[in-house]
Parts: structure tokens; sequence; C-alpha cells
């Protein structure tokens, strides 16, 4: 059997290399309870990051209110796993499922139209969200939050699982951006007037990738909160979750197919560094480092590693850049 | 039941004065840039916090400040532009570049509000902040009439700036064709400065304005955006009066919303008409497509 088109061996086996040595590392070389801790977080975190560049890099369409759908994915697998007692990856299914139903309710009248009313829209839904969340603690449990059953030897499970969410974020990311439907992406962003006339259907492709994005947020909505055995909305929905997405995306590279993933590494290092030494600084010195990366490299890190190897002799592939 | 209705009916008409105010800065600077300011809500903290420190330091009325404030906020206007949009490569000051850099300020602004002024919430108390007048059997805050009557004059005021003077004229030029403008001999970028700078301080005024109203922190402009924002796509473009006319409606909708979901909920309805006018009618309410 022939793989697909968009398929390719080395960034495959790299991957898979790297996922196969990661899950072996706690058996293996017994790493520490932090350390693991750590990685896991690390794993999901990608894997949003991935989910909101589909939509923020893919489109160009940049959502400020992702931690809606990351909190809802959250709440209801929690609600299903406490009130139903429904199996955790069932609930995951169902949360990932309701966030990206909820993320086409709103999206889909605010994407077919041009320019920014999807991302000022996305303001509200993550401010609304929150609101009904937060006071609506039948469902939610409010401000106290609900706690989530915990098994034995959860967390080394949930380290696998966090290992497959992430792959399965990296494959998507490689299918949404080098298959035919990809570049049908990459040409409603550049024009959607232009892909129409080529016979691309804008609203049925847009709102497919905010579904896909939605379901992939929820789900790693789910899995933080069996990972932390507990979910409240102020954290999980606050603005500064949803920005966070937006931060990993511009660090590592908007539009780029890997560029998130290495961006949430660096996130997630830099925000525990920053959050114990300054935690009063943190905020804007993340809209310092906005405005650097906009201004001298829109691309990121993917951007300045390009820029470096060029300068070794390495000659891009043009598919790299948005 | 019935003064109650009054009442609710006053006092959103009196509120319309503020939201026309804010969302006129943000449609000014979308109309003729193509840049949607989303720092549109850090300027309103800002403005609120500048009307406050100055009570608070010198005892000077929140009113008396607006002046300086609002010379103070199109300096900063003006600079954010020359230092920071005009950088970005053309074409992607309208798409999801600028968006980025213009809340990458906002954060660095809120953080900086933060640092020094903590993040409790400030109020400012003047010696008319609970006097009332009584208006038709309602009660009528004279703060909220107050606010309302600058913002009257200061959209009159923008109103015949841009209708009757030359550089008024240049501005609505540029937003309707920048290339036949340079060829006219217009300088464009002076203009897309101009607009910038009057933009931000159109935000400030509405903060400073604000602090008769609410109470506010570091956080404060968030939802002001977003009603900002609503009012833009209600009204369309360019029009005062259609800015007017959408503010209002905006503050009845928000006003009599509490007579049929709970209040902690009203903060969302303008995103729910949001929602409702772009399924609805895209083009606003007035025909006007606010993009095309």
């Amino acid at each position: 059997m022939k793989p697909p088109r968009w398929f390719r061996w080395r960034p495959a086996a790299i991957v898979l290399g790297l996922a196969v040595a990661l899950a072996l590392l706690p058996p293996v070389a017994r790493i520490s309870v932090y350390t693991q801790n750590q990685l896991t977080l690390t794993f999901v975190t990608i894997a949003a990051a991935l989910a909101w560049n589909w939509l923020g890099g893919y489109l160009g369409q940049v959502s400020f209110g992702h931690a809606a759908l990351f909190g809802l994915g959250g709440f209801v697998a929690a609600r299903l796993q406490i009130s139903a007692h429904l199996p955790m990856i069932l609930a995951w299914t169902a949360g990932g499922l309701v966030a990206g139903l909820y993320a086409l309710a709103w999206g889909h009248p605010t994407l077919r139209l041009r320019g920014p009313y999807f991302s000022i829209a996305t303001i509200g839904v993550g401010e609304a969200t929150r609101l009904v969340c937060t006071y609506w603690d039948w469902f939610t449990g409010g401000s106290s939050g609900m706690s989530l059953p915990v098994t034995a030897g959860l967390k080394l499970q949930l380290y696998w699982y966090g290992i497959a969410i992430a792959l399965v974020g990296v494959a998507t990311s490689y299918w949404l951006r080098r298959s035919p439907l990809g570049m049908a992406l990459l040409a409603i962003k550049s024009d959607v007037d232009a892909a129409g006339d080529v016979g691309i259907s804008s609203v049925r492709l847009q709102d497919g990738v905010l579904f896909l994005s939605g379901l992939a947020m929820g789900i790693c909505g789910a899995f933080n909160a069996s990972y932390y055995s507990f979910i409240e909305p102020v954290e999980t929905l606050g603005f500064e979750k949803s920005i966070s997405f937006v931060f990993m995306g511009v660090i590592g590279g908007v539009g780029t197919i890997l560029g998130p993933a290495l961006g949430a590494v660096v996130f997630v290092l830099v925000r525990q560094y920053f959050i114990a030494s300054y935690p009063q600084l943190y905020l804007g010195l993340f809209g310092v480092l906005l405005v650097l990366v906009i201004l001298f490299e829109p691309l990121g890190l993917t951007g300045l590693s390009l820029r470096v190897a060029r300068r070794f002799g390495y000659r891009e592939r043009p598919d790299l850049s948005t | 039941m019935i003064e109650h209705l009054l009442d609710l009916t006053v006092s959103a008409f009196l509120l319309a004065g503020l939201y026309a105010t804010m969302a006129y800065g943000l449609g000014l600077i979308y109309g003729v840039l193509r840049v949607v300011n989303l720092n549109h809500g850090g300027m309103i903290m800002a403005g609120a916090y500048a009307a406050w420190w100055a009570h608070d330091q010198f005892g000077l009325d929140p009113y008396l400040s607006i002046p300086i404030i609002l010379v103070l906020a199109f300096l900063v206007g003006v600079l954010t532009y020359a230092g920071l949009v005009r950088r970005l490569p053309r074409g992607a000051a309208g798409g999801v570049q600028s968006l980025l850099l213009l809340f990458g300020v906002w954060l660095i602004l809120r953080n900086a509000a933060y640092l020094i002024f903590s993040g409790n919430d400030q109020t400012v108390l003047t010696s008319y902040s609970t006097k009332a007048l009584p208006f038709l059997g309602a009660q009528i805050s004279v703060n909220r009439l107050a606010v309302f009557g600058v913002a009257l004059v200061t959209l009159g005021a923008l109103h015949l700036f841009l209708t009757r003077t030359y550089v008024g004229k240049a501005i609505r030029a540029v937003a309707q064709n920048p290339e036949s403008c340079t060829l006219a001999g217009v300088p464009v970028q002076r203009i897309y400065m101009l607009t910038f700078g009057l933009g931000t301080a159109l935000a400030s005024l509405a903060g400073a304005l604000a602090t008769g109203l609410y109470a506010f922190n570091p956080g404060f402009g968030a939802t002001e955006l977003l009603k900002s924002f609503v009012v833009v796509v209600l009204g369309g473009l360019g029009s005062v009066a259609g800015t007017a006319v959408a503010a209002l409606i905006l503050a009845l909708v928000e006003n009599f919303s509490i007579l049929v979901i709970p209040s902690y909920l009203t903060s969302a309805v303008g995103f729910v008409l949001l929602v409702l006018v772009l399924v609805l009618r895209p083009g606003g309410l007035f025909g006007q497509r606010v993009l095309g």
C-alpha cells in the first residue's frame, strides 16, 4: 500500500522515534515525578498549540478564546465521569465533540465574514463562556470546581496517552498542511475569492477545520482535567489561558507545521521560570515578546532557525513558510 | 413599572453617549487604516487610570483632566503608529500581524498598570458622584448626564472636523482610496498617523468618562472593546449618526435585558447581539458594509 502524498518517511521516523524514546523514559530511566509531570503537561500543551494553529495559522483566523473550548471539553468530560460514571476515554471523546460543536455554533456565522470578525468574536466567546460556567455551578461546580476520581497508576497511564495525543496532533498538522486539502486551506487564507473561483468551498472547509480544532482542544481540556483530577472555571477558562495558545503559536511560528509544538515546549519552560521568579511581570514580558516577534521575525523560532540554516547554506523548501 | 421602564430608557440614552465615543475611535482607525486596534481596550483602561490618578494626586476633577488626557493619548497613538504599526509589511497591516502586535501592546499596558496601581478595583469619588436630578419622575445621576454631554460635544466636534475641514476631508478621502490620495498629493502616511492618534484619544476619553460610572482595574477595557466592536458592526463605518444609533440600540438592549435574564449575563448580551447581527445583517443595520 502506498502512503498518502503528504506522508514523508524522514519526519515520520524522527517523530515516531522521539515518541518511543519518550514513552520508554519512565520505566527505563526512572525519571523523577516532577519531570514526568512536566513532560505530560508539555505533551498535551503541544497538541493544544497545534490545534490552535490549524485555525490561527493555516487559515489565518486567530482565536483569542480557545480556552472556552479547552475548558468546555474538560467540564463536560469531568461531569460525565462524576455523574454518569462514564469511562475516561469515552468522556474525553464526548467532551471533545461538545467543544467542537460549540465552536461551530459561534464560529460558523463569524468565519463566513472576512477580516477580524472571528478574532473579535472569540474574545466575547471566551468571556461569556467563563461567566456562564462560573455561575452554572450545578454543572461546573462553580468557582470551587470539581474533583475527579483518582485511580492507581493513572499518572503513568496519562503520560503515555499524552504522547499519543501529541502524536495524533502532529500527524493531523502534517495532513492539514501537506495534503491537497491543506493546499485548499492555504488558498482560502491567501484569497477567498480566488479559492472560490477554482471550486474550493471555503465555508465547508473553514467549518471543518474549526470543528477539528475544537474537538482536539476539548480532548486536551478533558485530558488536563483528568490529569489534575480537578477542574475549575477561573483558570481553565481565563483570558490568560486563551492567550497562552496565541503565544505558543507566535513564538514557534504561526502557520508553520511544527513551530507551535516548539512554541509549546518553550512556553511551558519559560512560564515555569517566570511564574517562579517574576509572577507579576509574566503577562507584560509575553507582550513584549509578541511585539518583538511580530516586528522582527513573524515566523517565530521556525523563521529564526531557517534564517540560521540559510546562513550555513541550507536551501529551504518553499512549503515551510506560511 | 412604567417608571422603571422610563428609568431604563433614560439611562440607556445616557450610556449610549459613552458607547458611541469609544466605538467611534475603533471605527475611525478601522475605516481608514483597515487595522483593528486591539489596544483600544488598553487605552480605555489607561484613560480611566489617568483620570483617577490626576484626581487622586492633585484633586483634579476628572472632567477637567480630559483635555490633558486627550493630548497625551493622541501622542501615544501617533507613537504607536509611527513606531510599530507602520513597520508592518504592506498588506499584513490589516491582517493577523497587526492584531497580534496591538494585542501585545495591550498586554504590556495592562501589566504596567498592574505593576503601578496594583490589581485592586479603583473608583473616582467626587462631591457630585451620588447626586441625581429628577426627570419626569425618574432620577438621573449628574455623572451620567455629564458623560452624555461630553460625548455629545465630542462627537459633534468630530463630525464637523471630518466634514468641514481640509484635514478631515483628507482623512475621509484616504479611507475611500489611499492610492488616489497619494496621486492627489495627500500625505497618506501622515493622515494614517493622525487618524491613529485621534482614535486612540477617543478611546482614552471614553476611559476617562467611564470613571464616573464604573469601578475599574487593569483588566478594564476588554468588555468595552467588544462593545465598541458591536457598535461598529451595527452602525457601519464613517457616519457619526449611524454610530450613535447603534450605540443606542446596544445600550437599550443591554438595559432591558435585565428584565428577562440574570444580571451576571448582561455583559454577554452585546456578544449575542454581535453574532445575531453577523448572521442576520452582515452589512450592518444601515447597509454600509464594514468589510468589503
